[in-house]
């Protein structure tokens, strides 16, 4: 069944928010599922929020930050890259698929990237089944 | 001499040294912790069930951070203690460590990865066993994303969210705890939705997590707790080299930055 996954993608307010904006403002098009949330940094993300998100039915979370060295924090995406993977597993274990959840650097000059990871992130989203659905 | 025996004979040696020492005392028929100061006491001293005793020691040292205290230490205990220790909950200076080792039967029904102490003693009472895997981790490992999400699925809604797991786990010592904020957890939902409640309590153990299957024994449900957890304790172990509970120089890994090249 083909449906309309929704995902929310968590963009820092330094690196990647610029990146998505460049996206727009180079009219590069991109999958209009994504939802962008702006954060302070990609290590605000907290895993109890992203649990929340996949609670209220998002069916991906992208977590966007800076790449190692830029962020603004000096290592906040550090302590990103450790958690997202932990929670992957975490994911993995108690029965969601953990392609749900991705990690990605995302810079302010590379509205491309940003634009080709949403795309890329959709179509294997959209390969699972609603979190709706697999939540009920 | 068997080993209630000789652990009295211990505690009898140490309370010389110190002022107390945390164990277990049978009375009325009931077993429960107890700080045994005096001889006389030890006529009512207990070895099982299991209890978290590390808990009991936090508590008595945070009211008398002087005082010099003996504990009974199982092989979890022994890690939980160091967990504690690294995170400044308890000072090992002020303890005085008296090893217990599980016996076969024990070890078993905790599916424990290693059922005696040795880092912070020496010697302790009863012989090592060998250290049991957990079948249903395993048996878990080999399924399918679907059937784990089935099988936790059916396991969460038995939750009747009292708080247990939380409260019985030695590692469990914030003062204000995610799972009490409505933020995160929606009050008044039993079971609580999947997957934030299990998930973030999940989410916490990581690197603390030693294993002592205290969250599954308190548990009314009987949900096997202990076993999510190892599933990813063993990972964690893989991802960063880290296993909580083994030395007090570990640190642990989520909160350290990463090693990078610049």
């Amino acid at each position: 069944m083909m449906y309309e996954p929704k995902i929310v993608a968590y963009a820092c307010t330094y690196c990647s928010y610029p990146g998505a904006d460049l996206a727009g403002t180079s009219r590069i098009k991109y999958s209009p599922n994504v939802n962008i949330i702006r954060v302070l940094c990609s290590g605000r993300v907290s895993p109890e929020l992203i649990l929340r998100t996949f609670r209220e039915g998002a069916d991906g979370v992208l977590v966007l930050g800076c790449h190692f060295g830029d962020c603004h924090f000096i290592n906040g995406n550090h302590r990103t890259a450790k958690r997202i993977p932990v929670l992957q597993r975490v994911l993995e274990f108690s029965g969601i698929e953990p392609e749900r959840l991705r990690l990605e650097w995302v810079s302010a000059s590379e509205g491309e990237r940003f634009a080709q990871i949403v795309d890329e992130f959709t179509e294997t989203v959209r390969e699972l089944a609603p979190m709706r659905q697999v939540l009920a | 001499m068997n080993r209630l025996e000789a652990l009295r004979d211990l505690i009898e040696e140490a309370l010389d040294e110190v002022d107390g020492v945390v164990g277990l005392r049978s009375s009325s028929g009931y077993v429960a912790p107890h700080l045994f100061r005096e001889r006389e006491e030890l006529h009512q001293l207990a070895v099982s069930p299991k209890y978290a005793l590390p808990t009991t020691l936090r508590l008595i040292q945070t009211a008398h951070p002087e005082a010099k205290l003996g504990i009974v230490c199982r092989g979890c205990e022994e890690r939980g203690l160091i967990e504690m220790a690294k995170r400044n909950q308890i000072n090992l200076d002020h303890i005085a460590v008296i090893g217990l080792a599980c016996t076969a039967e024990e070890a078993e029904e905790c599916r424990c990865a290693k059922p005696y102490p040795s880092v912070l003693v020496d010697s302790h009472v009863g012989e090592r066993v060998e250290p049991v895997a957990d079948k249903l981790a395993e048996e878990l490992r080999q399924k399918g994303v679907p059937e784990r999400l089935d099988f936790w699925l059916s396991q969460f809604n038995k939750c009747i969210k009292c708080y247990g797991c939380r409260n019985a786990c030695p590692q469990c010592f914030c003062p204000e705890c995610t799972l009490e904020e409505e933020l995160w957890v929606e009050r008044g939902r039993v079971p609580p939705p999947f997957p934030s409640f299990h998930l973030i309590r999940a989410m916490h153990t990581v690197g603390k997590c030693v294993g002592c299957r205290e969250c599954e024994l308190s548990c009314p449900a009987h949900i096997p707790l202990t076993t999510l957890y190892t599933l990813i304790r063993q990972e964690v172990g893989e991802m960063f080299g880290y296993e909580p509970g083994v030395a007090l120089e570990d640190e642990p890994p989520l909160v350290l930055p990463m090693e990078v090249e610049s």
